[in-house]
């Protein structure tokens, strides 16, 4: 135990205590961000066009709502007590059928009213998983899973097949903005408005109840008030990620989303945060989102084909759960055997 | 906040609580005053923890009323009983393991997205506080789960005692100090008096009880029965009080309770069957040796956690002790060790666990295939099941418990608590043990029911079976068992002859109290008593007892 406190203090020691305290409150991240580093070089060692400038706006657009989704599960995991969001895909996909067959359709088509849609929409969605988890107290996998199947129907009734029209500026964000991706742009603007946020409380307030709940009750905290925001939140990640895969498709499409859950998952798991919660950061889902990308990206190169693909996929959200968890419980002997 | 008396900061009457059908608080009347520091005293289950969860918040009362500082309030939730000025320290040492020792201390001072105070205030707050209480050096940035005990401990005393609070509720929050920061608490507690806060508190530590409290309130079943000054109050009036015989001369010893018939002559004719060898339970409790002989019935006791549940799990292969073993003799003198839960099984020693709903009982099933689960490895013929003969073993034990229900085939569940309970015996009696633990067998059960398992034990006693039991309940042990073995804080610290002791003797244990009969003329003369049960290990302590002898 104590060569791990002495490995982590040494490069602390040097740094100045603001940069110590980021480094300590997203010690988790060092894996996934190690593995993120690994893979890229990989890539780029195997296929040279891979770090070519004009595939890369390609590449970040595809790794978007990856990433988007990843961090909208990554909040509900957060908040612990079982706290998961499987809806998120599905609601994704959801958002692509809204904009292209219904939106559009009915004359909406302005960034300025699109977004705002797409956010309210994505806090309200998130605040139902929040009111059956937090207030009806039904279990957060069982309930979103129901939304996950209400989100999924849904897309495919109102647009049985895909289709529908896309207002070209939400085509645009995955394009790029002179040599820079627009999806660093989106990335941009979301992690400020994230940075905004987290300069407050709430994340001391999140961990603390994926924590210990219970220690987190008795001090005061409001947990039920806590963990409807925290769904809420992920509904509007979510939906942004629809957003993107809309621009993404360049159409509507209600059957483009549940994958998404799945890929979500795994970036979580790969992230470095604790599925019992209360350890981790919004960070680790993107990041978890990246190492996934990286890693599909090697299997596209190397022509496995769809099925493979999706064989491997489950090998991976397996591996990474059972890794996750290796973690933990390593963690925790160390703990115990420290205390004792 | 409003026009506070002077006399009384808080008033409490008439509170009352039900869990279901239990009622964990029947009446509880209880007045702190400001400058006061207040203990609530009482026995396992006597509704000290539902009344402190109430003071703080987290229980909601049934009945009665609380009056903080001249206005009958309500206590909605744990923020809002802060927000009024009270603060609680919980049994259960509760943290965010992952989160720093600052963010400890202020947890859930915050809204939801705003921090209450800027980050420099939470530094000097909590340095301050930790000073208090004696952890100056304690870096605030170090993640939680890296402390000791006793830090974390000390921590959430600090969580505590940064809100602005007028009432400071204690709820054994000492149990994992040492002597050095136990008293620097206190010395926090008595300067904190000294500007007119409060301070209510409980402890398993006599001692602490009545070196600190100004005031003492006594809680029985749920309700007030005394409250008394700290100056006047003495060990054996406050054991007394909690044991339900007020009054230091009527202390009753040696009930010629009820025994079964043939009481056994003691003696070598009890062969041992469980030998226990310097036994340690935590790494700070002293080894426990002992043996339980073929028909003996062996009581444990102790307040919550004190090391008695270890124990039976340690008997019972379940937990692996610190040190020492547990030694299952057989009959011609060769002993085994119990290593595991399937290992002390094979040896026959069977373990009733004290949850019955989580930990032993199958809900859907029938009546009769809870009974049954343990004996299909015995009664199966090459896949067969012999079901014809598990149905006559069933038969038997419905006959001789007076097991009531409709049908075997009915699900375990419509049967009432003492009828599942006894299936639940049923099960491990019908496997013949030589040894039986039980934890806590009879919670919640009816008193005729009670009455009918406590023939089942004797009978199973009178037929050689050593039953080792543990109850939260003091009459039952001196009703049923033939010794008393009370634990505190980890160690053995009495064995008790059930003939010759009486509850008061048992609380006394209970509470560390080696000197009930403190201020009393002489102690105990009874010099021979340790020496009459032979083959058990005495915790190297003696006079446990106090308090019956000048009765």
């Amino acid at each position: 135990m104590a060569s791990v406190l002495t490995r982590r203090a040494q490069p602390q020691a040097l740094a100045p205590p603001a940069v110590r305290q980021i480094l300590r409150r997203n010690s988790y991240a060092a894996v996934p961000l190690a593995l993120l580093v690994v893979l890229f070089i990989v890539n780029a060692a195997v296929q040279p066009q891979f770090v070519a400038q004009q595939s890369w706006a390609s590449s970040m657009a595809v790794l978007c709502p990856t990433v988007l989704t990843a961090m909208a599960v990554t909040l509900p995991v957060l908040s612990g007590n079982g706290g998961i969001d499987l809806s998120v895909g599905p609601l994704a996909g959801f958002m692509t059928v809204l904009i292209a067959a219904v939106l559009v359709p009915a004359g909406i088509t302005t960034p300025e009213l699109i977004i705002p849609i797409v956010i309210v929409f994505g806090a309200l969605s998130g605040a139902i998983n929040g009111v059956l988890v937090a207030y009806v107290r039904l279990p957060a996998i069982i309930a979103t899973l129901g939304m996950y199947l209400f989100y999924e129907g849904l897309g495919t009734e109102v647009l049985p097949q895909a289709g529908g029209s896309v207002p070209v500026w939400l085509v645009k964000l995955n394009g790029s903005f002179g040599p820079i991706p627009a999806v660093w742009v989106v990335f941009a603007v979301i992690a400020l408005v994230w940075l905004l946020v987290t300069r407050g409380s709430y994340p001391r307030n999140l961990l603390a109840v994926g924590g210990d709940e219970r220690a987190a009750y008795t001090a005061g905290v409001h947990v039920a008030r806590l963990r409807l925001i925290t769904y809420s939140i992920g509904g509007v990640l979510a939906c942004l990620a629809g957003l993107m895969l809309t621009g993404l498709i360049q159409s509507g499409d209600g059957t483009v989303g549940p994958p998404y859950t799945i890929s979500a998952l795994t970036a979580v798991a790969l992230g470095g945060i604790s599925l019992a919660g209360g350890r981790g950061g919004l960070l680790g889902g993107a990041l978890g989102g990246g190492v996934l990308f990286l890693i599909q990206e090697l299997l596209t190169d190397a022509h496995v084909s769809v099925y493979q693909v999706s064989v491997v996929d489950g090998i991976i959200l397996i591996f990474a759960l059972a890794l996750n968890g290796t973690v933990e419980h390593l963690r925790r002997r160390a703990a115990v055997s420290r205390r004792g | 906040m409003s026009s506070a008396d002077g006399a009384t900061r808080l008033v409490i009457e008439g509170l009352s609580r039900s869990f279901g059908e239990t009622r964990a608080l029947t009446s509880a009347t209880l007045r702190v005053r400001p400058g006061e520091i207040h203990s609530l005293a009482g026995e396992n289950g006597s509704g000290k923890s539902t009344l402190i969860k109430i003071l703080s918040g987290v229980l909601q009362p049934d009945s009665g009323t609380l009056t903080w500082e001249g206005d009958v309030t309500r206590l909605g939730n744990p923020s809002s009983a802060q927000g009024m000025g009270i603060a609680t320290v919980f049994q259960e040492t509760l943290i965010a393991p992952e989160m720093t020792v600052r963010d400890n201390i202020y947890l859930g001072t915050d809204r939801l997205f705003r921090y209450g105070r800027r980050k420099g205030e939470e530094v000097a707050g909590a340095r301050q506080a930790l000073s208090d209480l004696g952890l100056d050096g304690l870096d605030l940035d170090r993640p939680m789960w890296t402390l000791s005990l006793a830090e974390r401990q000390l921590t959430t005393v600090a969580r505590a005692i940064i809100r602005p609070w007028r009432l400071l509720i204690l709820d054994e929050a000492t149990s994992a100090l040492d002597h050095h920061q136990r008293d620097r608490l206190f010395d926090y507690l008595r300067l904190s008096r000294s500007e007119g806060k409060s301070v209510l508190f409980t402890s398993h530590r006599m001692d602490e009880v009545l070196g600190l409290a100004d005031r003492i309130t006594v809680l029985r079943q749920g309700a007030t029965v005394a409250t008394m000054a700290g100056s006047e109050a003495s060990r054996i009036g406050i054991l007394g009080h909690m044991s339900g015989r007020a009054g230091v001369g009527d202390v009753v010893t040696a009930e010629p309770a009820p025994r079964r018939p043939g009481e056994r002559e003691q003696g070598p004719s009890q062969r041992p069957v469980l030998r226990v060898e310097e036994l340690t339970l935590r790494a700070t409790s002293k080894p426990i040796s002992m043996e339980v002989g073929a028909g003996q019935i062996l009581g444990l006791a102790g307040l919550e956690g004190q090391g008695q549940v270890e124990f039976v799990e340690c008997l019972s292969g379940l937990r692996r002790p610190a040190a020492g073993h547990v030694l299952a003799l057989g009959g011609n003198g060769e002993s085994r060790p119990v290593r595991s839960y399937r290992g002390a099984n094979r040896l026959g020693i069977r373990y009733v666990p004290r949850d019955r709903r989580h930990e032993g009982l199958f809900g859907p099933l029938s009546v009769f295939d809870n009974f049954a689960v343990t004996l299909w490895t015995d009664l199966n013929r090459l896949g067969w099941l012999r079901r014809q003969q598990a149905r006559k073993r069933f038969d038997d034990f419905a006959g001789s418990s007076r097991l009531v229900s409709a049908s075997p085939r009915h699900p375990i569940s419509t049967l009432s608590g003492g009828n599942q309970q006894k299936v639940l015996l049923g099960r491990w009696i019908a496997m013949r043990p030589r040894v039986l633990v039980v934890n806590d067998p009879l919670r919640g059960v009816d008193h005729n029911t009670k009455e009918e398992l406590y023939g089942l034990f004797r009978r199973l006693a009178a037929g050689g079976v050593a039953i080792v039991f543990l109850s939260t309940e003091i009459v039952e042990l001196l009703t049923l068992t033939d010794q008393i073995a009370v634990f505190h804080e980890g160690s053995l610290v009495a064995m008790l002859p059930t003939e010759m002791s009486s509850d008061t003797d048992v609380v006394a244990a209970m509470f560390g109290d080696q000197r009930a009969g403190d201020g009393e003329p002489g102690r105990d003369g009874e010099p021979g008593r340790d020496g009459q049960r032979g083959g058990d290990g005495e915790p190297g302590r003696d006079g446990q007892r106090g308090g019956g002898a000048d009765g």
